[in-house]
């Protein structure tokens, strides 16, 4: 610790600290522009400048360690002042520099009310400018489908460049030319490539970059900003989603240091046109095969009679990739009530199973804890398709320095280097027996591709028998993780939304013939095959609204309230942003009023009392925002069970990251950024 | 003092002085307007009608920023705004003042950054329903359209005051 | 019935007739007047879009009534509800029949005339009452309450001044009262000087039968709402306000007649004297109703303790011993020989 004086007053703050920081640490309001805390430090704004006792000249504190500045002459500590009349003329001066060549286009600027450059220059800049030269002109650059420019607002502070650089990896960003004719573009105006490309323009501090779907929308004091958790993916990115009335404006992420730190995919961010189009927002029943809207009365009653007739066990439940974990619960009591075994959360077939408890299904290091392994061993997955934000926190860790990364699956750039061990089960089966004590601190992400195979129980008590061989769980530290890529999956196998005995699971109930109703709960990716009864509840007409026979319209995540589980096991409490459109209703009081039409009334009549009994029945989830780590003898279990694996490759069932989910799907933006990202078709400058 | 009381009581006097000073007023010049034949000269910065005016060349002026939204103390503005379908640039999709709530405090012209809305000099709008005085952006442009050559005059003598 | 006096009947029909359109249209003007005067005094220009000047005001608010629906409430007696109206401008209208506005140019020259036109007037109240009560609400029937005690009061000192009049008349006909009026001096032959004090106790007084402001606490808005009125719209409203303004103006009439000399030309020679005494008779009403209206414009509406105090504590008194003195004049002097 050192001591600092600040603006007269003395703290102590680590010797590793910047002025900046310290200044903050000691309650003082540092302007800046190109400094952020998670992206390295630029020092070329010039915002921040602070008068130092014994400095010839103001310093950028945002460059200025506490631990470089001199002590007095009797050995004082060093004197900063912040609130000076020489830091007062200093900012005055760069604010004025700065916005010499700034536009006056606020009005038109999307990011008039949330701009850096407007808050600061009326906190800290002069009225009047004395420049009566023309203003530099930059030509907009197109920097793909998601970001979009106008670079004469661009004051060069190189966030976006360190971003590229530093946190997504893909270096698309840079500035060419010097001086006045600097300009910040991707060289060859391609598209960016990162899937995490529109956090830049919520890094910009400025309008340069804006979200180009969210153009000219909204303004950011007319919106209604309501705490969500993301659905995209297995992460749970903290979101907060603005809205105006009944519509979605727009997301943006939320910070949480544990999750998400403060990025999201752009599948997370640009999602918001998929919750306006294909809405279900009326019942539907399938007359002389075609679908033709209905009452909720009609619907309901057509479901009871094919209920009615049906024996239990003819019947199948399967839950979706974006359902909370209250309607799941609701589910499941209802399969329960109706006395139907076959239930299941996994239409993807994977073979992960409550039975060896927690620990053989949950990214066990947990997200925060990839910082702190020492080694990182991917099997059968993609986490820059799976899980983008997740990938770039495996980057973080990778640019600390001395991270060795194996891979077994597809090749694919994953923004860091790693040593590509083999493609398939064979490599696996290899490593398996000649693997070794690794470092303190292995980890091991064990992805989709690897267990949604038929083998995939075996796939994954390899892997397991792998982490065992490196040494994956030691005392503190549990690094086998399973990375998912349904957002409800962890929380439907802590309800056990898993065939009950003698059941069928998600893949046998499709099979043709196998059950005569089948009650699909946002359940989009499994094909049910001819001969049942389809009964669909859901938010979009998406492939499972195309098969139904009935279509009950539910909520989207945004519109409900719900827990979420995220792939390490953290429970997190969603908030309802919007109402449902239409006629459309929360899933849980779907499941609740049919319940009743169907002779097993649901005990819970409120989301509260839905709550409290999922709650009660699973005390985890009353642990909201935090995980409850599973013991680390369930990969002893796991490597027990053994079993033949087939040859072959493990592929990512991710395949195109931008349509992984009914609600992108439907999103005109997520086709676009398909099209021209994911399927590698980028844009040539239009020369 | 009684006793002039009395006398003041009993000769009227006072009712006598009243009607002196009424019949005085009866034959004044009388004040009142003949309103819609005769009218009160109006000042430049006088708030009327609102229009959404346009530029010589007929581009709309309004450029969808919603600072007059924000600043309506009534909340009266309504706009929704989003990319003009043929040159992408920021236009309003939606303009709607509602007139029953707008209570003339001319907050939004004074908002206004490019001189687009403009309470007009017009206070003749009387209508027959009250779904009339919900203005949506036709109406408004259809104003400005009308009321262009009084605005610019009254723009143009309060313009040294500004 | 002989032939003559069938003829006769029909012909007074005919003259009744003729001469209470003539009094309809007069009080038409009157309201005119009415708000003209008020207007002006206030520095407004009161009614000018209906009609040149505004002339034709009356009978397009008159149209409008007539045209209007007129609503009964529910909890009102229907039949007396609209009774009520009928009963004051039937009132009103039918005290024009013994006022001569002209030497022998009366509907019926009774000889009883003031009593008639006392009786008439008195009973006045009766569509105020059943107005009142009959609207089965409440500030209608405070109104009625007002009236009913507002009307007796000053009906006690409207009795003596007639009485001081009749004793220097020495007759109940009207005809020769204004007659005995006609002493060759003009205006200053008239009753109004001797009877100075009587004049204007019955100037006030008619103020208050009439319910004119500054007396107008039957409808005292601030208290009352439109008082008696409050629940009556379109026709029967019509006849109300209709019934109000020929009551006025039969005081203004009874006014010019017992104290103004009637027809009588007010500079007794030549040729003041060829104007036809209808004419004059019209001027005098008309310089009556004018003081009405000045009064209204200029004088703030009396507290009710305040009426009643001056009706009963300064009316009745003054009144009282003028009688005496006047009696006592006349039969000192020996000129009231027209009662022996």
């Amino acid at each position: 610790m050192t001591k600092i004086v600040v603006d007269g007053r003395e703290v102590d703050v680590p010797a590793d600290y910047t002025l900046l920081q310290a200044c903050e640490a000691a309650g003082a309001e540092i302007p800046r522009f190109c400094f952020h805390e998670r992206l390295s430090i630029a020092g070329n704004c010039r915002m921040c400048l602070v008068e130092l006792k014994g400095a010839p000249k103001p310093v950028a504190s945002c460059a200025w360690g506490v631990r470089d500045c001199r002590p007095g002459p009797n050995g004082e500590p060093p004197q900063v002042s912040t609130k000076s009349a020489v830091v007062k003329k200093a900012r005055h001066g760069i604010m004025e520099f700065l916005l010499i060549n700034h536009p006056l286009d606020c009005p038109i600027c999307d990011q008039g009310g949330e701009c850096d450059l407007q808050d600061q220059a009326m906190a800290f800049g002069v009225a009047g400018s004395r420049f009566h030269e023309n203003k530099r002109a930059v030509e907009d650059k197109y920097i793909g489908p998601i970001v979009r420019t106008s670079m004469n607002r661009c004051i060069h502070c190189t966030r976006c460049v360190r971003f590229t650089s530093e946190v997504a990896g893909t270096g698309d960003m840079g500035a060419i030319g010097r001086g006045e004719d600097m300009e910040i573009t991707t060289y060859l105006e391609s598209s960016m490539g990162s899937e995490l490309q529109g956090n830049v323009a919520d890094l910009c501090p400025v309008g340069a970059l804006l979200q180009k779907p969210a153009a000219f929308k909204a303004r950011p004091w007319e919106m209604n900003k309501t705490q969500v958790v993301d659905v995209m993916d297995a992460l749970g990115s903290n979101i907060r989603v603005d809205s105006r009335g009944r519509e979605v404006l727009r997301i943006l992420p939320r910070i949480n240091d544990d999750v998400n730190e403060e990025w999201i995919s752009d599948k997370t961010r640009h999602i918001v046109d998929g919750l306006k189009a294909q809405r279900l927002d009326r019942p539907y029943i399938r007359r002389d095969g075609r679908l033709t809207p209905a009452s909720w009365a009609e619907a309901f009653a057509a479901i009871a009679a094919k209920v009615g007739a049906t024996d239990p066990k003819r019947m199948g439940f399967i839950a979706g990739d974006l359902v909370s974990a209250e309607d799941m619960f609701a589910f499941k009591a209802l399969a329960d009530r109706l006395g139907s075994p076959n239930i299941d959360c996994r239409q993807d077939g994977s073979q992960l199973h409550p039975r060896h408890g927690r620990g053989s299904y949950l990214f066990n290091a947990t997200v925060a804890g990839i910082e702190r392994a020492t080694s990182l061993l991917i099997v059968g997955s993609n986490p820059r398709r799976e899980s983008p934000v997740l990938n770039a926190r495996i980057r973080k860790r990778f640019l600390k320095g001395d991270f060795p990364i194996q891979v077994i699956g597809e090749r694919a750039d994953l923004t860091y280097d790693y040593d590509y061990l083999g493609a398939g089960t064979d490599t696996l089966k290899d490593l398996a027996a000649t693997v070794e004590k690794a470092g303190e601190r292995p980890m091991v992400i064990v992805g989709q591709g690897a267990l949604t195979r038929r083998d995939g129980a075996a796939v994954l008590a390899l892997a397991a028998k792998v982490a065992q061989g490196l040494g994956a769980v030691s005392e503190g530290w549990n690094g086998f993780s399973v990375l998912h890529t349904a957002a409800s999956r962890v929380a439907g196998l802590d309800l056990g939304l898993v065939p009950g005995e003698g059941g069928l699971d998600a893949l046998a109930m499709a099979e043709p013939g196998a059950l005569d109703v089948v009650y699909l709960l946002g359940a989009d990716e499994v094909a049910i095959g001819p001969g049942a009864f389809v009964v669909y509840q859901g938010s979009h007409g998406d492939r499972g609204a195309h098969r139904a026979d009935v279509i009950l319209p539910g909520a989207a995540y945004t519109e409900k309230a719900g827990l979420y589980v995220n792939t390490e096991g953290r429970v997190q409490q969603s908030d309802r942003a919007v109402f449902p459109p239409g006629e459309a209703r929360e899933d849980w009081a779907i499941l609740r009023a049919l319940s009743d039409q169907l002779g097993a009334r649901l005990p819970f009549d409120s989301y509260r009392a839905l709550k409290a009994a999922l709650q009660a029945a699973v005390p985890h989830f009353a642990r909201v925002e935090h995980v409850v780590p599973a013991t680390g003898d369930a990969l002893g279990a796991l490597a027990a069970v053994g079993g033949e694996v087939e040859r072959s490759a493990l592929r990512s069932p991710v395949a195109d990251f931008y349509l992984t989910n009914p609600i992108a799907r439907c999103s005109a933006v997520m086709a676009e950024c398909s099209v021209l990202l994911a399927q590698g078709h980028m844009q040539q400058a239009a020369e | 003092m009684r006793l002039d009381l009395a006398a003041k009581q009993l000769f009227l006097s006072e009712f006598i002085g009243a009607f002196a000073l009424s019949m005085r007023y009866f034959f004044k010049p009388k004040p009142t307007l003949n309103y819609p034949h005769e009218k009160n000269p109006q000042s430049p910065r006088f708030r009327g009608e609102h229009v959404l005016r346009r530029y010589p060349n007929g581009e709309e002026r309004c450029i969808a920023c919603k600072l007059c939204e924000a600043i309506c103390p009534a909340q009266a503005i309504t706009i929704e705004a989003g990319p003009r379908r043929n040159d992408g640039t920021r236009r309003t999709t939606r303009y709607d003042i509602d007139m029953v709530k707008c209570i003339y405090c001319g907050l939004c012209q004074e908002a206004c950054p490019v001189d687009a809305i403009v309470e007009g000099p017009n206070m003749e709008f009387a209508v027959e329903t009250r779904e009339e005085l919900l203005y949506d952006k036709a109406k408004l442009l259809a104003n400005g359209d009308r009321w262009e050559r009084e605005i610019q005059r009254n723009l143009k003598a309060d313009a040294p005051y500004r | 019935m002989t032939d003559g006096a069938s003829v006769s009947l029909w012909l007074k029909l005919l003259e009744s007739v003729v001469f209470a359109a003539l009094v309809l249209i007069y009080v038409a003007y009157i309201l005119y007047a009415d708000r003209k005067i008020w207007a002006a005094v206030q520095l407004r220009r009161g009614p000018n879009v209906v009609g040149p000047w505004g002339l034709l005001q009356s009978f397009a608010d008159f149209a409008k009534f007539a045209l209007k629906e007129p609503i009964i409430p529910a909890g009102a007696n229907k039949g007396v509800f609209l009774l009520a109206p009928v009963v004051t401008g039937t009132l009103a209208i039918s005290a024009f029949a013994v006022i001569p506005v002209n030497f022998g140019w009366a509907v019926a020259n009774l000889n009883v005339g003031v009593l008639y036109l006392f009786a008439i007037s008195s009973l006045g109240v009766y569509g105020v009452i059943m107005a009142g009560w009959a609207s089965n609400s409440k500030y209608p029937f405070l109104s009625a309450l007002r009236s009913a005690a507002q009307m007796v009061s000053y009906e006690v000192s409207i009795g003596f001044v007639l009485v001081t009049v009749l004793l220097c008349a020495g007759s109940l006909n009207l005809t020769d009262i204004v007659m005995a009026q006609d002493s060759g001096l003009g205006l200053v032959g008239w009753y109004w000087l001797p009877l100075l004090p009587m004049f204007v106790i019955f100037f006030i007084s008619a103020l208050a039968e009439t319910n004119r402001s500054p007396f107008d606490l039957v409808e005292a808005e601030s208290e009352l709402v439109a008082g008696f009125m409050t629940e009556y719209s379109a026709t029967p409203y019509v006849l109300f306000m209709l019934g109000e303004y020929v009551a006025i103006v039969s005081m203004c009439a009874i006014m010019s007649i017992l104290f103004l000399g009637g027809w009588l030309s007010p500079i007794p020679f030549a040729p003041f004297t060829w104007v036809p005494g209808v004419i004059w008779f019209v001027l005098k009403t008309s310089f009556m109703f004018f003081l009405i209206a000045m009064v209204k414009a200029f004088v703030p509406r009396y507290r009710y303790d305040q009426l009643m105090r001056l009706g009963w504590k300064v009316f009745l008194p003054i009144s009282l011993v003028y009688v005496v003195i006047v009696a006592g004049f006349l039969e000192i002097t020996g000129m009231g020989g027209h009662l022996h």
